[in-house]
């Protein structure tokens, strides 16, 4: 650091600052943008943050795989769960939304996510605590079960197809690998009450 | 004119005023602080921290994270990237530029595969980044008359040729 009558002393140039943050930003933008404008995303997690709601009319999946799991909830660390993992989806309708209180008054927010057309999804898992839907099975429905401590190999239930209408999903955690939703519109909405299903949750 | 110039003169006087008092508060500051002088410190931490955040994602995610051609293996890859590049600005302050930019790139890049830490690990990695690019380090004589001290930039200085003269760290 110091020598006999020399020190190092270390700086930012203001100049050289600003060139770099708007390249980096505008680069940024660009990235948002380009996805932004086709609804893709890669790699979306939605978890930790209590249940929330998925909706939608139809639902057409290939390679579906159904597993227990245990896993977080909004009212408990660890609780049973049914996984759903289907390897591509497309859905017409797709409603996601999330009610939380509004800090300072009895009032509750909705976060509201909505596809206007087709949304299609790679590599989604789902855990879910209640599922209230048609299903449609395709060819190769099977189920297999395993003599094993490991709860998620205990029991599982394969499908080379499904079909799934009019469903209702309170769900725990969400993950999709690759996503791109038609006409997506993101909105918030002031409620009086969350939504509670028939069976309480 | 004149008056056009003695104003730049006092202008110019006023900054080295100032400069000199930074480098006063360096040279009579703690050891941590002549440390932190030597390298840039903000946009290493501030890099260091995207790192961190980027990395969240995938932890969360890691029982998938190992799937081949997993996305959020992706995310492991590039978050560990940044926090390499964040302590690597640290030990090499001579290289703050390049790894500067790389670290701005691979944080936006982080947007796939880690969501960008929730783009808040993708902004503090461009500032950071930024801030890497903008450091610049400079050596400057302690002892003897302060008017006559004198500067010269350290990133690109060549040493010189005769070791005595080339008196560095």
């Amino acid at each position: 650091m110091t020598t006999n009558n020399e020190v190092t002393v270390g700086r930012t140039i203001k100049r050289k600052l600003v060139l770099p943050l708007l390249a980096g930003f505008l680069a940024f933008g660009v990235l948002i943008a380009a996805f932004g404008f086709n609804g893709t995303a890669f790699a979306v997690p939605l978890g930790g943050l209590g249940d929330f709601y998925v909706e939608f009319d139809e639902l057409q999946g290939d390679g579906f795989k159904l597993l227990p799991q245990m896993g977080e909830t909004g009212e408990s660390d660890s609780e049973p769960l049914v996984r759903n993992e289907i390897d591509e989806v497309t859905i017409q309708g797709l409603h996601i939304y999330k009610d939380l209180p509004l800090p300072g008054t009895d009032k509750w927010v909705r976060f509201h996510v909505e596809s206007g057309g087709e949304a299609e999804i790679s590599g989604l898992i789902q855990d879910a605590k209640l599922i209230d839907a048609d299903l449609n099975f395709g060819d190769g429905l099977s189920i297999e079960q395993q003599n094993t401590e490991d709860f998620n190999e205990n029991w599982q239930q394969h499908a080379d197809s499904i079909e799934i209408t009019d469903a209702s999903i309170v769900t725990d955690y969400l993950f999709q690998e690759f996503v791109n939703l038609e006409d997506a519109k993101i909105s918030t909405e002031i409620i009086d009450e969350p939504e509670m299903t028939d069976d309480g949750h | 004119m004149d008056n056009k110039e003695a104003r730049i003169a006092k202008r110019q006087e006023k900054r080295e005023q100032k400069r000199q008092q930074r480098y006063d508060k360096v040279v009579q500051g703690s050891k941590f602080k002549q440390w932190r002088s030597k390298r840039p410190f903000w946009g290493a931490t501030l890099t260091l921290l995207a790192g961190l955040i980027i990395l969240y994602i995938p932890l969360q995610l890691y029982a998938i994270a190992l799937i081949p051609g997993s996305f959020v293996f992706v995310g492991f890859l590039f978050a560990g990237l940044i926090l390499i590049v964040g302590i690597l600005a640290y030990i090499y302050p001579q290289f703050s530029t390049v790894f500067g930019i790389i670290g701005m790139f691979v944080s936006i890049l982080s947007i796939m595969g880690a969501l960008g830490g929730f783009i808040v690990g993708t902004i503090l990695g461009i500032v950071g980044g930024a801030f890497l690019i903008a450091w610049d380090k400079e050596e400057v004589p302690t002892s003897g008359d302060n008017q006559k001290k004198s500067r010269k930039s350290k990133k690109n200085h060549k040493p010189k040729k005769n070791p005595k003269v080339a008196n560095t760290v």
